[in-house]
């Protein structure tokens, strides 16, 4: 099968993921994907989750932190800024506990609180994902094209999403519980409904929103993820084992690409024992992937003679891609 | 009374006045230090293992949502926190 007749068969699998280690060519594959599918006629919008991001790179222009930016017809490009979006977020919580408590700043211990929770190691990787899904939820495209955080960040954060998913049901059971006791006791006093449990509500919110980020993940029907690889012992072999991984949080793969391949011609030209040698090793590793793999190798990109950078680099790389 | 006899009355005598002694100096404090012992084990696990027991491992970004519900109460977590101080720097 080719990549172009996954699209072709599964239209209903809207969100495109390209995964891969650093530097495979994820954000190059996420970019060609989303221009092929918006010269199909489809509303696209491709998105960075990684705040490495480099579709400004690709596309040429600086979208950084500006929301959606409209690179051609039906293409959409946006790289979210997750430092600006903590500094917002907090600002929202600070504006919060001064009306709640009528208070005319912020108590210096909780601004502490808020100031050391933002300096998490997690706080980008988790502000990232949850604006995520305000911008998948606006439903406003046909396809989202997601150009993933290396492997490692990915699994993190599904293995995240799972602990978060169990833990919050846990206090949200507690806290029902809490509330049972509550109403009880408001009966007893023979009070009016006591106060809805806030807390409670916020905790709903967040299992609301993790699920929602990591279940797209995981959707067999709408979720299509690719893993981009490069014919090197190296990078199939931790793709390998990231498979083996994903395959444990249910990510439905549905195949690889590899990028990078010297182009076969080559040989027919008067070319240095280096370059043979390059070529013999890439297709060893090309048929033990064949082997491995068989028809889940669903497209081999060559090795280009020039940066992916501009439009129409972008698009001879599409019609490579999607023949 | 054999010399015996007197040499174990002697023995049970000052045994008494011992445990008197360590009953009314020293016992309260052995409490105490079990108890701050024991406080610490607890300590220790909840730090290490809060999650087992359903304390907030919540991603910082989601639990800063809770944070101002919980304002009036830290005041009242903080003098808890404070009474076992002497535990805290014990440990850091």
């Amino acid at each position: 099968m080719a990549l172009k007749d996954v699209f072709l068969q599964h239209p209903e699998r809207r969100y495109i993921m390209f995964g891969g280690g650093g530097g495979v060519g994820k954000t190059t594959f996420s970019a060609a994907a989303a221009y092929w599918l918006a010269s199909q006629g489809k509303k696209v919008l491709v998105f960075s989750v990684d705040p490495q991001a480099s579709l400004t790179d690709i596309f040429k222009r600086d979208i950084f932190g500006k929301g959606p930016v409209k690179i051609m017809d039906n293409l959409w490009a946006q790289e979210i800024d997750a430092d600006s979006h903590i500094r917002g977020y907090q600002k929202e919580i600070r504006q919060k506990i001064l009306d709640m408590y009528g208070l005319p700043a912020v108590p210096e211990e909780i601004e502490r609180y808020i100031q050391a929770a933002s300096a998490e190691p997690a706080m980008e990787e988790s502000a990232m994902f949850d604006a995520v899904v305000d911008v998948v939820m606006k439903g406003d495209y046909d396809y989202y094209i997601y150009d993933l955080v290396p492997l490692g960040h990915a699994l993190y954060y599904l293995s995240m999403a799972k602990v978060y998913d169990e833990w919050i049901n846990k206090i949200t059971k507690l806290r029902q519980e809490m509330r049972e006791y509550e109403e009880m006791v408001s009966r007893l006093r023979r009070e009016k409904e006591s106060e809805q449990d806030q807390i409670l509500q916020e905790l709903l919110y967040i299992k609301n929103r993790i699920n929602t980020s990591a279940g797209i993940f995981t959707d067999k029907a709408k979720t299509a993820f690719f893993f981009v690889v490069i014919p090197e012992a190296g990078v199939i072999n931790d793709t390998q084992k990231a498979a083996g991984m994903f395959a444990k949080f249910d990510v439905p793969v549905a195949g690889y690409v590899v990028n990078r391949v010297i182009p076969h011609a080559l040989l027919d030209q008067n070319i240095p024992e280096y370059l043979r040698r390059r070529i013999a090793m890439q297709d060893q590793h090309m048929g033990e992937m064949r082997k491995a793999l068989g028809d889940q190798v669903l497209a081999l990109v060559p090795e280009m003679d020039r940066d992916v950078t501009g439009l129409p680099m972008i698009e001879k790389l599409a019609a490579i891609m999607f023949v | 009374m054999t010399e015996e006899q007197k040499a174990e009355a002697k023995k049970s005598w000052l045994q008494a006045v011992r445990e008197t002694i360590y009953g009314m100096a020293a016992h309260d404090m052995s409490r105490a230090a079990l108890r701050t012992r024991a406080s610490m084990e607890h300590l220790f696990i909840l730090i290490t293992m809060g999650d087992l027991l359903g304390v907030p491992v919540l991603p910082p970004y989601y639990s800063l949502r809770l944070l101002p519900y919980v304002v009036p109460q830290i005041a009242t977590w903080k003098r808890r926190m404070l009474r076992e101080k002497d535990v805290a720097d014990a440990m850091f």
